[in-house]
């Protein structure tokens, strides 16, 4: 009898949008990590248990609580901007809007807070609300192209994306440092525009790149969930999204409502950028080809946290701990884009999500059925 | 001015391809958003046969670089096709996936391969100067005829052929327009869908070969394509899904990003206060404007992007 | 030999939860034209895709010239003879007429297409059933009419022998319908078997040999046409007699709270004006209806009136008030309701609950949202909760069921609880009991009289002619884009309407 309604119980755990959820984020990750695992198993059979163990474990490589400690606190560091990205990605999403422009903008978002940063010593928060303008300006322009000219975002993304990529170059171009192709250090050059810690180093074994981008960008995401699911503004939004049809003929701006959401898209993503480099952790390279990756692990983060702004802090945190760990790994035998190989599995795993749910439910419908 | 012609022949050639493919995938109702990821493992097949078959005749090289870029670009398009037509998953979220696994799984290939065959070269390069030789049908002065132009132009009179003349490309754009009505008439949308997808793979991964042996002769696989795929597809949109029109987009766009190449050999714009990296935006800031223009009325296929679910009528 | 062509003998087809056929039996005789009768939901749409191969039967034989065949897919029906013009067109829109008539049968020579023999043969079949259509021309580019001559030669150019007429009329107007009909019964004449699916009894009485009732996925009967009469064939659809008539007082019209001058709507599609040159007047405590055949305009008209498109010329007045220039929000809020034409391009957002469809256009009201922009979600709960007791809206878990997941009459239920509880002063219901069951229309329609009697003006916008000789007070006849009449319901029959929406007739407004 117990048993039966322990039985009971699990199933309405099951049926449950949230555990369902949570159940397919886990296929997709355990997908993921079974396919880079083979591919490493092919490249050379090994040392692959060791090395899958290494981007699994990451700062936990050290075995000295303080260092490991300390390694942790980066870790977040650069949770911080991706959870941005994350933010940004899945606030788009829900108003039907694929904003892959996230790295265009976290660029924007980078030059701005840098150049202002180095080349006129402007305090942090200046920087921060720069890279934020600017990246929301950006999306504004993916949005108001889509909203009308009926430009595909995904496609005005991309161009933009490499468009901003140049621009940012030349301009921070202005203010690298003259023997590498990197703009100079905050610490040394700029260090009001650091981000402070507010005692947070001392919590990561003064760990100086743990700052208040951290909880800040905890704070944001909650601030998107309660913004998506419990004000005006979010269900306009997301009826937009749904059917902008019907929020036209129910008296909401939906062209305006489009370009408002990639503005704040845009936003969130600049503010990512300066998350990052605001901390110092990192230096922008001049001569860089590649459109920052952050943006597209945030479409992996995104989609992994099941579109949830909450879920997306956990995501976001996931991606960042193996591609953190991807640098762990034995550097003789692979190469540390494993865990990007990873990365991209997981997101084309994520577009069956859906899938996965429906097999679910029906799974358990049968179940029913059958009692 | 001979070097500008070749380049924008080249890549005119690159785009031309690859938005070919674009073409038969969305008319069959497929967008291909992945068809970047799909250059880059054509252009892997391709490096590969260059690498390790050397030593055939020209010729046989080129058929056999050629079959690679195609197989390798084949295969990895189903990704696509399964994902899109079987799982009716969101083809925007396929064709990003594609793209960044693309880049991702050829860095981490090509590096095992050069580490295994020495384990200090970690980098994610393959070289091919001999084997581009092979490519060149015939010089005239610094311009260079590739025999991939012509392949391109053969292509293109085929694809032209196929959509317009014959059972297949009729049936493919009924499956992009109305695929009920294709149904009702006994076509098989799926396997059409399929066969458009696959297509644009095979277009697209010889795309990939071309473009990686435009202007060097060893190619970094971690910097991918540069967002070509996604030109290819603005090419696509401006030349509103015709082959004819694409062509001439595709001559465009090649222009542009000739110069981005030998501007630099020209007195007069080497000599204008223009930053280099001006003119590496060009080609993406011109298909913005572009697509700007030209996304209002467009006539893309009307039912592509949708999953086709039988049951629904 | 026997005289049947096609036999489809108790037929059974279950979906998730509802049997859609149940037991159904249909005898096609050869060179007959067979009705087949029964509301919205009755399972004509089912059987028909069983008969042409889109569903499996559970349970249930057919019969082809006595000869038990299955038919898996449309390529099954089409070997055994069997054609379909679906309700929606199946044509490729920016194909020709011949291309789309080719499609599937397609004749190659050396791999390429080969049209020559394919147009002979289509112009033939043209000639032979005064089937007028020209083939090079696009189908986008041409009429309604036409495109269903396109759907009839697909079949014919298939041989085919069994013609299935899925509701063909409804896209037509009054002089295309009888010469469909008259092409229904040449092909007949030349021993084509014709299934003719309608809810339209005068057409059914007029055209066909016998007639098959279906109701709420039963068989209920077949009869011979000859022997029988509309009341009672309506009698045996609906399952008890239904007054025709609808029970309402004389209308006491009071001021004038639209009003409409010289309003003219510009066509997303032609360069001429979708709507030209109209002026009229809805009073309190009448409902005014515009009748017309689909495609005249009445769209744009109302398009212009509920401000989603803007006017090319005009004004609209609301209470006096001038509104031409203000937003769909503005309109709304000074006392404009829109139940919209289609439920779910505009009325709802299905993916929504449907408490939050039924606040689509008042969650921004200080009762649903705090001044913090936070949404009030229990005094939108309690809200959707009345509406859908008052209206008696069904679904799986009430307040919080997903829009989607409800019935299409439901759906409707909720959009007129929505409109009618904003208390307008002007009501926009257009073709509000489109796709909707008998009973939920008698509903309907007694709840656009309820407004009426409240005082409210109604403009109602409806294609079937039941609904516009009995519900409004007053008629307005809509011809390419122009008000062409004014009548009063019992100063006019059926008849002289038609000529009228034709453009057969017009007459200048009062």
């Amino acid at each position: 009898m117990r048993r039966e309604n322990e039985k009971k119980s699990f199933e309405q755990l099951l049926n449950r949008e949230g555990v369902q959820s949570l159940i397919a984020s886990f296929i997709c990750i355990v997908l993921g990590l079974l396919a880079g695992y083979i591919v490493l198993l092919c490249i050379n059979p090994a040392g692959a248990g060791r090395a899958i163990v290494s981007i699994l474990k990451n700062f936990m490589y050290f075995p000295r609580p303080a260092v490991a400690l300390e390694y942790f606190g980066s870790t977040l560091a650069k949770t911080a901007p991706l959870l941005m990205c994350t933010l940004s990605i899945l606030f788009a999403y829900k108003v039907g809007l694929f904003n892959i422009g996230a790295s265009g903008q976290y660029a924007v978002g980078a030059g701005l807070s840098l150049y202002l940063a180095l080349a006129f010593q402007m305090p942090w928060f200046v920087c921060l609300a720069a890279a934020m303008v600017g990246g929301g300006i950006l999306g504004g322009v993916a949005g108001a192209l889509k909203a009308y000219l009926n430009v595909n975002e995904v496609i005005a993304g991309i161009m933009l994306n490499w468009i901003s990529l140049y621009s940012v170059n030349m301009l921070l171009t202005k203010v690298k440092e003259s023997s590498t192709t990197y703009t100079g250090a905050l610490r040394t050059n700029s260090p009001g525009a650091l981000l402070p810690s507010m005692g947070l180093a001392g919590l990561f074994s003064g760990n100086k790149y743990v700052t208040i981008a951290i909880p800040l960008s905890v704070l944001i995401a909650v601030w998107v969930f309660v913004v998506m699911e419990k004000t005006k503004l979010g269900y306009e939004l997301k009826a937009t999204g749904l059917n902008k049809n019907a929020a036209k003929y129910a008296g909401m701006k939906e062209k305006r409502n489009m370009i408002l959401t990639m503005v704040i898209s845009g936003c969130l993503s600049g503010l990512g950028a300066a998350f990052l480099y605001l901390s110092g952790i990192e230096q922008w390279s001049c001569a860089q080809t590649a459109v920052p990756a952050m943006g597209f692990n945030g479409i992996a983060a995104a989609f992994l946290g099941m579109l949830h702004p909450i879920g997306g802090i956990f995501s976001a945190y996931f991606i960042q701990h193996i591609t953190s760990g991807g640098s762990y790994i034995d550097k003789m035998v692979y190469c540390s884009q494993i865990s990007d190989l990873i990365s991209a599995i997981i997101i084309y795993f994520c577009s069956f999500v859906l899938f996965f749910k429906v097999c679910m439910k029906r799974q358990l419908s049968k179940k029913k059925g059958g009692q | 001015m001979a070097l500008l012609l070749q380049y924008t022949l080249i890549y005119a050639s690159v785009l031309l391809l690859v938005a070919l493919g674009g073409c038969f995938s969305e008319h069959s109702g497929v967008i291909n958003l992945g068809l970047e990821g799909i250059m880059v493992m054509g252009a892997l097949g391709g490096a590969l046969v260059m690498k390790g078959m050397a030593d055939l005749p020209a010729l046989l090289l080129i058929v056999a670089v050629v079959f690679g870029s195609v197989l390798f670009g084949v295969v990895y398009s189903l990704l696509l096709a399964v994902a899109a037509i079987h799982l009716k998953a969101d083809q925007t979220l396929v064709g990003t996936a594609m793209n960044l696994l693309g880049t991702a799984a050829a860095t981490v290939f090509v590096k095992a391969l050069n580490m295994a065959e020495d384990a200090s070269n970690v980098s994610s390069s393959i070289q091919y100067i001999e084997q581009k030789k092979a490519f060149s049908l015939l010089k005239i002065g610094n311009f260079e005829l590739s025999w991939f132009m012509v392949l391109a132009v053969v292509l293109l009179v085929i694809s032209h052929v196929v959509l317009y003349h014959t059972k297949f490309g009729l049936r493919l754009m009924a499956c992009g327009e109305h695929p009920q009505a294709a149904d009702s008439v006994g076509i098989n949308v799926y396997k059409m869908r399929y066969a458009g997808v696959l297509i644009s793979g095979m277009l697209g991964g010889i795309g990939g070969i071309v473009y990686i042996t435009a202007g060097v002769s060893e190619w970094k696989f971690e910097n991918g394509v540069a967002g070509f795929g996604f030109l290819a597809l603005a090419v696509m949109i401006f030349g509103q899904w015709k082959p004819g029109l694409i062509a001439m987009a595709a001559v465009l766009f090649g222009l542009f990003r000739a110069l981005s190449n030998v501007y630099s050999g020209f007195d007069a714009l080497a000599a204008l206060p223009i930053p280099s990296t001006l003119y590496n935006m060009f080609p993406y800031m011109i298909s913005l404007l572009v697509l700007a223009v030209f996304s209002g009325n467009s006539r893309a296929p009307k039912a592509e992007g949708i999953p086709y679910d039988k049951g629904k009528r | 030999m026997g005289e049947f062509a096609i036999e489809m003998l108790h037929i059974t087809k279950r979906f998730a939860g509802i049997v859609a056929n149940d037991d159904i039996t249909l005898q096609l005789k050869k060179g007959e034209i067979h009705a087949l009768l029964g509301e919205n939901g009755a399972g004509k749409s089912t059987l028909m895709s069983v008969l042409f191969g889109l569903y499996q039967p559970e349970e249930g034989k057919i019969y082809k010239d006595g000869k038990e065949v299955e038919i898996r897919n449309p390529n099954d029906a089409n070997d055994l003879g069997i054609g379909m013009v679906h309700q929606h067109f199946k044509l490729v829109e920016c194909f020709s007429v011949l291309d789309n008539i080719i499609l599937g049968m397609e004749t190659t020579k050396g791999g390429l297409l080969k049209k020559d023999d394919a147009r002979k043969k289509v112009m033939e079949l043209s000639e032979r059933y005064h089937l007028q259509v020209e083939p090079d021309a696009l189908i986008e580019d041409i009429t309604v009419g036409m495109q269903q001559r396109t759907e009839i030669l697909k079949m014919l150019y298939r041989d085919n022998e069994i013609l299935i007429f899925d509701e063909p009329t409804a896209v037509l107007a009054v002089q295309e319908i009888a010469e469909l009909m008259q092409i229904m019964k040449g092909l007949a004449a030349e021993g084509k078997s014709i299934l003719f699916i309608s809810h339209k009894l005068n057409e059914i009485m007029e055209v066909a040999d016998r007639c098959t009732i279906l109701r709420k996925g039963k068989y209920v009967g077949t009869v011979d046409i000859k022997d029988t009469t509309p009341e009672k064939l309506s009698a045996m659809m609906v399952g008890r007699d239904v007054s025709f008539t609808v029970d309402k007082k004389p209308a006491r019209p009071g001021r004038v709270v639209l009003d409409v001058n010289h309003m003219s709507v510009a066509s997303n599609r032609h360069k001429k004006d979708a709507v030209h040159d109209v002026s009229f007047q809805v009073k309190s405590g009448e409902i005014v209806c515009v009748a017309g055949i689909d495609g005249n305009g009445q769209t744009e008209l109302i398009y212009g009136l509920s401000g989603l498109e803007p006017l090319s010329n005009g004004t609209i007045s609301l209470n006096g008030q001038d509104v031409t220039r203000e937003s769909i929000r503005q309109r709304s809020i000074l006392g404009t309701s829109h139940i919209p034409e289609d439920r779910h391009k505009h009325g709802l957002v299905l993916d929504y609950s449907l408490e939050n469809n039924i606040v689509l256009e008042r969650y921004f009201e200080p009762e649903f949202t705090d001044r913090f922009g936070l949404l009030k979600r229990k005094e939108i709960r309690e809200y959707a909760q009345r509406l859908i007791e008052e209206y008696d809206v069904r679904s799986g878990q009430g307040a919080v069921s997903v829009t989607r997941s409800m019935s299409g009459g439901n759906q409707q239920k909720a959009i007129i609880a929505r409109e009618i509880d904003k208390n307008p002063d002007f009501l926009i219901a257009v073709q509000p009991t489109r796709g909707v069951d008998v009973g939920a229309i008698e509903f309907i329609h007694k709840q656009l009289i309820a407004q009426r009697d409240a005082g409210k003006a109604v403009l109602l916008v409806s294609l079937e002619l039941d609904e516009v000789m009995d519900v409004p007070d007053r008629i307005l006849v809509m011809y390419e884009g122009e008000l062409v009449g004014e009548f009063k319901p019992d100063e006019i029959t059926v008849e002289e309407l038609g000529l009228y929406m034709t453009g057969a007739k017009r007459r200048e407004q009062a």
